[in-house]
């Protein structure tokens, strides 16, 4: 009788999968990570499931207090603005506008931002010097004032407060992933497969990107909940989205005249963003805290 | 220590060159002509312009162009405020002290609050205070600093009544300006209600301090925790334990100590970011500084305010980054050397 030896082949998670399964065990993480994708659905469905516009009132219902308080109608949740406009269907409208726009910033400085990064890690010299000193110039300035400046140039509106977001945000991604590149480039696989004759955009794409790419995550949503406040900030100063846009931000700054009589137009946008911020800096510490223990392991 | 310095000196020139040759930039990207918008002067007439084309050198290359710039920003000439037509130089010798001010209080209010949670976090690591800590550092971090002042007013101010809203000082005292952070003007005064307008003072900027401060304060309390967990596992320590000192000498006499040097470290970049964090709140509270002015000045598209704002501003900033880089090679010999070697 034949007998089969059957050897079990050894899988190795990839460090990619290693994190998520540390990550998936820290139910604190996991919530926060769930709430970050409640809102990204939130953010692309609100126009099909807001039940009402968030631009159009109806003037026989002009503040109306959330449905708990005993003026409320349940037909209105949140209760409305000054203009009879569902609180809940602009709040919703909102997500996509200030926590959805803030991702897509995101994604966008963080490709920018590797492939400028990527690339003057390889580089050495004065001019390598030369842009470190310069990238330490521009993050001594703190985002928003750059942001603001930049808003200043292009003039107010929202298209424009995204693209000076995106590009206030640029250079920490180049300063991150120039040092982690950096850092990648003196250990020893990296000699060994440039032993092997490999090319260093070779070296970068297969060898190093995926043992950075849990920093530049970490880096992104550290940048996100940045973006978040710093779009709504832009909104609430009246540089940012304009009326009758439902940003948070300005939906905050539409309220602030009937802080008294309507405080639920001030304290709702506010709970808002907080929970986005919130939501997005666990899922951060979450990343942080798996990274930390896998090192460890 | 000469190297350190040097090394120092030269980056902060470098910086100061990046700056003005921003700022000279935007003159160009803003919107109008740039010889106006560099010196302000929207009336002027042709002759005016002529002279001003002259002074700011507008007919050679554009290296003479910022050489002219760069001359005007040394000798304090920063242009008129297109809005008020008045010196922008004056108005930012009267509005700088003030965010000086507030901004010193905030980072005092962090430091004293934050830095204590931090060591009392990592004291107790992993355990529930710690925990407890940790989360409240989260939720302070993520809270929106408009919405925060807001409610700040709302309790404070308008329900309980126990602290002004806004402004620096009732206006019922006249304090004469001398150097323009309001304390110690009011202490310069011989005005008799010395100790009244005092008290006052100090009423108006808890509020708006106090938010400012809770951002960076739940940072401190990261760093110092991280800090302090560091040391807490150093070699040293593990020395010091077995020489049989109790807790409390080895925490007061040599952890803290060494905890404190790594953070100090951190203190000018937090800075940046609280700097930004008063910009808003002054907007809030009617601050009369210089981020309010700033962002005044861009509601009404005055151009030759905003890019003298952003360039004190920034200078301001990065005077504290490198004021703090001394402090800490001062007190830490191990930075003195090579440390940032590319």
């Amino acid at each position: 009788m034949a007998r089969e030896k059957i050897y079990l082949e050894e899988v190795f998670p990839s460090p990619f999968m290693q994190l998520w399964g540390i990550f998936r065990k820290t139910p604190v993480a996991m919530a926060g990570f769930c709430c970050f994708i409640f809102l990204i659905l939130l953010a692309i469905f609100a126009p099909i499931i807001s039940p009402y516009s968030p631009v159009d009132g109806n003037l026989e219902m002009i503040l109306l207090p959330p449905a708990w308080h005993p003026d409320g109608d349940v037909s209105y949740l949140l209760g409305t603005d000054e203009l009879g406009r569902d609180m809940l269907s602009r709040l919703m409208y909102g997500t996509s506008l200030t926590f959805g726009l803030s991702f897509i910033v995101v994604i966008f400085s963080l490709v920018i931002g590797v492939v400028i990064g990527s690339l003057s890690a390889l580089t050495r010299g004065i001019k390598s010097s030369f842009l470190n000193h310069f990238l330490d110039v521009v993050l001594s300035i703190p985002s928003l004032l750059l942001a603001i400046i930049i808003v200043a140039i292009l003039g107010p509106g929202i298209s424009n407060t995204v693209w000076a977001i995106a590009i206030v945000f640029i250079p920490q991604f180049i300063h991150i992933t120039r040092y982690a590149v950096k850092e990648e480039f003196r250990k020893d696989y990296v000699l060994a497969s440039r032993l092997d004759g490999a090319s260093n955009f070779r070296i970068l794409y297969y060898s190093v990107f995926p043992n950075i790419v849990e920093r530049l995550m970490s880096q992104a949503t550290l940048a996100q909940s940045a973006a978040i406040l710093d779009i709504a900030t832009l909104g609430f100063l009246g540089l940012g989205a304009q009326i009758p846009l439902p940003e948070w931000g300005a939906i905050l700054a539409n309220g602030l005249e009937r802080f008294y009589i309507a405080p639920w137009t001030v304290y709702l946008p506010g709970l808002a963003i907080l929970f986005a911020v919130v939501a997005t800096n666990l899922v951060g510490e979450g990343i942080r805290h798996a990274l930390k223990l896998r090192k460890e392991n | 220590m000469l190297t350190f310095t040097l090394r120092r000196i030269s980056l902060f020139i470098f910086t100061m060159l990046v700056l003005t040759l921003l700022s000279f930039s935007l003159s160009f990207l803003f919107p109008g002509d740039t010889v106006i918008n560099h010196s302000g002067q929207i009336n002027a007439t042709a002759s005016e312009l002529v002279q001003l084309n002259k002074a700011y050198q507008m007919d050679k290359s554009i290296v003479d162009q910022y050489g002219a710039y760069l001359t005007h920003i040394l000798n304090g000439d920063f242009g008129q405020s297109m809005a008020s037509q008045s010196p922008i130089r004056n108005e930012i010798i009267e509005l700088l002290p003030a965010t000086i001010e507030l901004s010193l209080v905030a980072l005092l209010i962090a430091m004293v609050v934050g830095i204590p949670l931090g060591f009392i976090a990592a004291i107790n690591h992993n355990k529930a205070s710690d925990n407890v800590i940790l989360s409240l550092a989260m939720l302070g971090y993520s809270i929106p600093v408009f919405w925060l002042g807001l409610l700040a007013i709302l309790v404070f101010s308008i329900g309980l009544g126990w602290l002004p809203s806004a402004g620096q000082i009732s206006l019922l005292f006249e304090i004469k300006f001398v150097t323009g952070i309001q304390f110690i003007d009011i202490l310069l005064s011989d005005s008799p209600y010395k100790w009244q307008a005092f008290s006052n003072a100090s009423a108006h900027i808890i509020l708006p301090a106090c938010v400012i401060a809770l951002a960076p304060a739940t940072i401190f309390i990261r760093l110092s925790r991280a800090a302090m967990i560091e040391v807490l596992a150093a070699s040293y320590i593990r020395a010091a334990r077995a020489k049989g000192l109790s807790f409390q000498q080895i925490i007061f006499r040599h952890a803290i100590r060494n905890a404190l040097i790594k953070i100090i470290r951190h203190v000018g970049l937090q800075f940046a970011n609280l700097v930004t964090i008063a910009m808003v709140t002054e907007v809030i509270f009617s601050w009369p500084g210089i981020g309010r002015w700033l962002i005044e000045s861009i509601y009404q598209r005055d151009y030759t305010a905003i890019q003298s704002g952003l360039l004190v501003l920034s200078c301001f900033i990065f005077i504290i980054h490198i004021l703090t880089d001394f402090i800490y090679a001062a007190l830490n010999p191990l930075a003195r050397g090579n440390q940032h070697g590319s």
